[in-house]
């Protein structure tokens, strides 16, 4: 028999981790994931075979810019993962391609899914036995609990009491709204409508505040890209191991040694990089060569650091250094490597850090200055301003931001407080999700011990 | 003496006369048996039916056929729509009653009803067969006092504040009773209890009353009857005549009344430690609020008239437990009452009380079949609370009496579901009142709407009387001509615009649909009516407008209202067996196995209300849910 699912809409993540990859696979399931699919590659996937996959140009909903070229499969209900239609869309990898494709979903009707959703579909559509969907869940939770840093943790737990400490006043807001309207015969005066929707103004400032801190809570969770760059033969990778403390990357004294880009997530000072060595950069070079150095290119725009590495030994090149460091957005850290090859008499320049892999000499204090560029910001208010460190916990807020400000506007307008409180009830719903708890009995908590009401 | 009915009702408060009338209603051979066949239906409190939300659920009650919208009319002597200043969404109205022509209004009311059968008679056991397997004995009736054996399929007990009552005033020990005058219920307390129920205990409490000719109304504000509206109504038409009105009075009280209550704290039973039960916080005691808000200047005295014929009043926010003499001191403290004398003492009364999540939707007790709580025994205060309960528990025991399904009222349907399931789902820790805020539906859940909730639902399983489905298929047909003509009507500028002109909005040039200017803020309903010709109109009732307003001015609103109810009612439809195995569901965390032992949730959107249980739980709780159910087919499938 074949079982439809009873979950109604349509539900849309990455299934590849997030990170630098040839490819990431972005996951459609229910009922319209087809018909989205078909809007967003401008093609009739409701027409081809099961599982047959199709190169498509993706297309920006309502505008004809392209946003990638990807392979598209559709799996159709029951015969798919969640027992749902699924199509799975194979963008190219990396951050910034998989998330306009995603947004490019959930702009024709997708939803993001939740932490553990396409399995729990997969179960109640009855394609997963629970020891199965348990397994799943244990994974994902595992990766999770290791990954995190010890300031992360720190982190999200600031996080915690800081929306607990907005969901209060969500409660308090709503609580003066009861008084208005459970209450109509006491007679100490409520506060003003005006007042409450100005206090409103105020909580939204604050959720906006805590927003602000997403792009550096992003930075925490995923790590900041340090790419390593320089001539071939610069030591980048020496210096790559060097950090990481393992050998990794292939290291060799002939020029071009690596082709590929090598990426390895490493914590400083419980901070997370996702290390990249890179070709060297020269021109020149063999095809497959130039290959990695154009991976190199692409790399270096997204960088959160660059490691700009030079041989001890070596002349400074200003003219093409300077060429190069004025062509990155990113902020560079001049490394003079090999500094125990390094001649009597050499001395690095003041905003160079000189290291030895070798003897480890002033590894610390590059770790250092890494740290310091990068998290700045972070490590100055560790204790004091937590930051949103995941899409969904942004998506939570962002959402409850909203219905609190659409709360004050209908007050504004004159819309009626027994109306315009379900925006409140949604933002509360929202800041809950964030935490993970559900509640109401607390409005009427806060309305008897702060008012003395009742006859 | 035996007698056999369908269904025993034990108790005649508000709870026990909407079950018996419910179930006669129904068809189903009905007794009420009560000590006291004078003192049915008592206000033991306030002299007054409705309120925010309570008067909602008031006209819920008379939507499905009930009693006391009808006996609140009939014994009204000052009626007020609050909230009047707010959208009609959250409108209550209240009525202040006459005391005893409620009670002689409910008699009436029950007397007309065939089927159902008034006895005189303190019920003191509860028959129930023995178990047999682990399989719970079934209630088969009562037994009373004076040695009447009752036999009966179901049982619904409705004891109020009679188990083990134990009244308190301060000052002089306490003394067994179940209301002032009245004897409890002790060995009835004690066999509900070796059934193994659990049961804790709350209090409640009441303020003098005063004779009224000793007030000096000149140092009080009059507060009159709201002229606009002036009925609960069944489904709004069904009229009771107008009896002379009278006004409340408002004072308020003053420092002198705090010095006398704080220097005379140790006494009150309350605070010298003689009571341990918890009371309502709503509801507090002067003696609260004098402790809990030192800081208040002031609090509010509302005088209540009793009734037509007598002179007492009824003073509203002093409800106390201190001694005589103390009350008469503090009552002369507030201004208007400083020659007043005391007619009745205040006191506090204490008593047993079942935790509802013991209790089924149908409010059937779950490990006794065929015994059903409602009203203050499950926990609650107030008469419209008790009432809800009534029609759902007498309800419930009538149509399982007679082999049909049972009814159960949902959250997005009345407030009558709100309570229950609050009831049956988190439990209560204090007296439970219904509140606006309790609905996550505030805005469907109206009292200008109780008629196509909940009275259509009443008529399909036939809980209305004919002369009722009459006037509720009128009031319906009302409802949708009103709404038709606002939306079909289009008012020319010339008709329109001195409407408009006086709510302070823009004039017209073209014609409008009535309805699209209803949407404006300020333009009512009634104006445009009589604009629009009223003589060709039809003539509509207040609350017939009031869901032309919401239905044009809050659209969007109530539409994701409803949009959100049907998400809610996508949940429920998943099922969780009642013999669920919690404790063998190791994929949830002991705290959640353990409440939902103890709640054993009909459906995940219940479970989903259970304080305190997490996302991670919940889903969880969907997978070994539907693992046990594969287990079950399996099992089923296989022979022998």
């Amino acid at each position: 028999m074949r079982k439809r699912s009873s979950l109604g809409d349509t539900i849309v993540a990455q299934a590849t981790p997030p990170g630098l990859g040839a490819v990431a696979v972005l996951r459609l399931s229910g009922p319209h994931a087809i018909e989205i699919a078909g809007r967003l590659t401008r093609r009739n996937p409701a027409e081809w075979a099961d599982r047959a996959s199709r190169l498509c140009a993706l297309t920006r909903p309502g505008s004809d810019e392209t946003l990638d070229h990807a392979l598209v499969a559709v799996y159709r209900a029951p015969a798919s993962y969640t027992g749902e239609d699924v199509v799975e869309v194979s963008t190219h990898g990396g951050y910034e391609t998989p998330a306009v494709a995603l947004e490019a979903c959930v702009d024709l009707g997708a939803r993001r899914a939740r932490p553990g959703e396409f399995t729990q579909r997969a179960y109640l559509n009855g394609k997963l036995d629970l020891t199965q969907a348990e397994a799943v869940a244990g994974l994902v939770a595992a990766k999770a609990a290791k990954g995190r840093t010890v300031a992360l943790h720190q982190l999200e737990r600031g996080l915690g009491e800081r929306v607990a400490a907005l969901r209060e006043r969500l409660v308090e807001l709503s609580a003066l709204l009861v008084q208005h309207i459970d209450f109509p015969e006491e007679d100490d005066a409520p506060v003003a409508l005006g007042t409450i929707a100005s206090r409103g103004r105020d909580l939204a400032r604050e959720m906006a505040l805590l927003l602000a801190t997403a792009p550096a809570g992003e930075l925490l969770r995923e790590g900041a890209l340090a790419v390593l760059a320089g001539r071939p033969n610069s030591g980048k990778s020496s210096l790559f191991n060097g950090l990481l403390g393992v050998e990794r990357a292939i290291v060799a004294g002939e020029a071009g040694t690596t082709r590929d880009a090598v990426e390895a997530v490493v914590g400083i000072d419980g901070f997370p990089f996702r290390l990249v060595d890179t070709a060297g950069l020269r021109n020149g070079a063999g095809s497959i060569e130039q290959l990695g150095i154009e991976v190199a290119r692409r790399y270096l725009e997204e960088a959160d650091v660059v490691l700009y590495c030079r041989e001890s030994g070596t002349a400074p090149d200003d003219e093409a250094e300077g060429a190069f460091v004025a062509s990155l957005s990113a902020p560079v850290v001049f490394v003079r490597t090999k500094w125990d090859l390094a001649q009597a008499g050499e001395a690095p320049r003041a905003d160079e850090v000189a290291v030895s892999v070798r003897t480890g000499e002033g590894l610390d204090l590059l770790q250092e200055a890494l740290r310091r560029l990068v998290f700045r910001g972070v490590v100055e208010n560790r204790n004091d301003v937590p930051v949103v460190t995941t899409q969904r916990q942004a998506r939570d807020l962002e959402a409850a931001m909203g219905e609190v400000e659409a709360f004050c506007s209908a007050l504004e307008k004159g819309v009626p407080p027994e109306a315009a409180s379900a925006h409140l009830k949604s933002a509360e719903t929202s800041l809950e999700e964030v935490l993970g708890v559900v509640a109401d009995e607390d409005v009427l908590d806060r309305v008897f011990r702060d008012f003395c009401i009742g006859k | 003496m035996r007698l056999r009915y369908d269904v025993i009702v034990v108790g005649g408060g508000h709870a026990g006369v909407e079950a018996a009338a419910a179930s006669a209603r129904l068809g189903a051979a009905t007794v009420l048996v009560t000590p006291d066949l004078t003192r049915i239906a008592q206000m033991s409190c306030n002299p007054a039916i409705g309120g925010v939300a309570k008067g909602t659920l008031a006209r819920e009650v008379g939507a499905m056929g009930g009693v006391m919208a009808r006996a609140a009319d009939a014994s009204r002597i000052h009626f007020r729509m609050l909230n009047r200043s707010k959208g009609p969404a959250v409108w209550g109205p209240r009525a202040q009653c006459d005391r005893v022509r409620y009670v002689v209004a409910v008699r009436r009311i029950l007397d007309g009803l065939s089927g159902l059968d008034l006895f005189q008679e303190m019920v003191t056991g509860l028959l129930v067969d023995r178990e047999r397997r682990g399989v719970p004995g079934r209630v088969h009736g009562v037994e009373t006092r004076g040695g009447v054996t009752f036999e009966g399929k179901k049982v619904v007990v409705t004891a109020g504040t009679f188990l083990r009552g134990r009244l308190h005033v301060g000052g002089s020990a306490a003394q067994g009773a179940g209301r002032a005058g009245e004897e409890p219920s002790v060995s009835f307390a004690e066999a509900l209890e070796g059934h193994g129920l659990r049961v804790a205990r709350f209090k409640t409490g009441t303020p003098p009353r005063i004779d009224g000719r000793t007030v000096d109304y000149a140092r009080c504000r009059r507060q009159d009857r709201d002229e606009g509206s002036d009925a609960f109504r069944f489904c709004s038409y069904a009229r009771e005549p107008l009896l002379a009105q009278l006004p409340c009075w408002i004072t308020w009280t003053d420092d002198g009344l705090k010095e006398i209550v704080t220097r005379n704290l140790a006494r009150s039973a309350l605070y010298g430690g003689e009571i341990s039960g918890r009371g309502p916080r709503y509801c507090p005691s002067i003696e609260d609020k004098v402790v809990r808000f030192p800081d208040a200047p002031r609090h509010q005295v509302f005088l209540e008239p009793e009734g037509l014929d007598t002179t007492e009043l009824y003073v509203n926010g002093l409800s106390t437990s201190l001694p005589a003499e103390v009350q008469l001191e503090f009552l002369r403290s507030i201004p208007g009452l400083e020659e007043a004398k005391i007619t009745k003492p205040g006191y506090a009364v204490e008593y047993d009380y079942f935790p509802p999540h013991q209790l089924r939707h149908t409010l059937e007790v779950r490990d006794v079949p065929g015994l059903y709580f409602a009203g203050q025994i499950n926990g609650t205060t107030g008469y419209e609370e008790a009432a809800g309960q009534g029609v759902v528990a007498g309800a419930n025991a009538a149509l399982a009496a007679q082999g049909r399904a049972s009814l159960v009222v949902e959250r997005d349907q009345g407030y009558m579901g709100v309570l229950v399931d609050d009831l049956v789902t988190k439990g209560v820790d204090e007296p439970y009142r219904l509140f606006t805020s309790r609905a996550e539906f505030r805005l469907l859940l109206r009292q200008d709407n109780t008629a196509g909730r909940l009275g259509v639902t009443a008529r399909e399983i036939g809980l209305l009387t004919e002369q009722q489905e009459g006037v509720l298929a009128e009031r319906l047909a009302d409802e949708s001509r009103a709404l038709t003509w606002f939306r079909e009507t289009a008012l020319p500028p010339r008709t329109a615009n001195p409407v408009l002109e006086r709510a302070g909005s823009a004039p017209i040039s073209e014609p409008k649909r009535a309805r699209e200017l209803l949407r404006r803020p300020g333009v009512g309903a009634g104006a445009l009516l009589e604009a629009g010709g009223r003589e060709r109109a039809p003539s509509f009732g207040e609350d017939v407008l009031a869901t032309v307003e919401v239905d044009a001015k809050y659209e969007g609103y109530v539409r994701r209202e409803a949009e959100r109810a049907a998400k809610l009612r996508a949940q429920a439809a998943f099922s969780i067996p009642e013999d669920a195995p919690y404790c063998d569901f190791v994929t949830l965390s002991w705290e959640a196995r353990e409440k939902l032992t103890r709640v054993r949730p009909a459906s995940l959107a219940q479970a989903g209300r259970i304080p305190g249980l997490s996302p991670a739980d919940l889903q969880n709780l969907v997978m070994e849910v539907r693992k046990l159910k594969a287990e079950d087919a399996t099992v089923e499938r296989q022979p022998g």
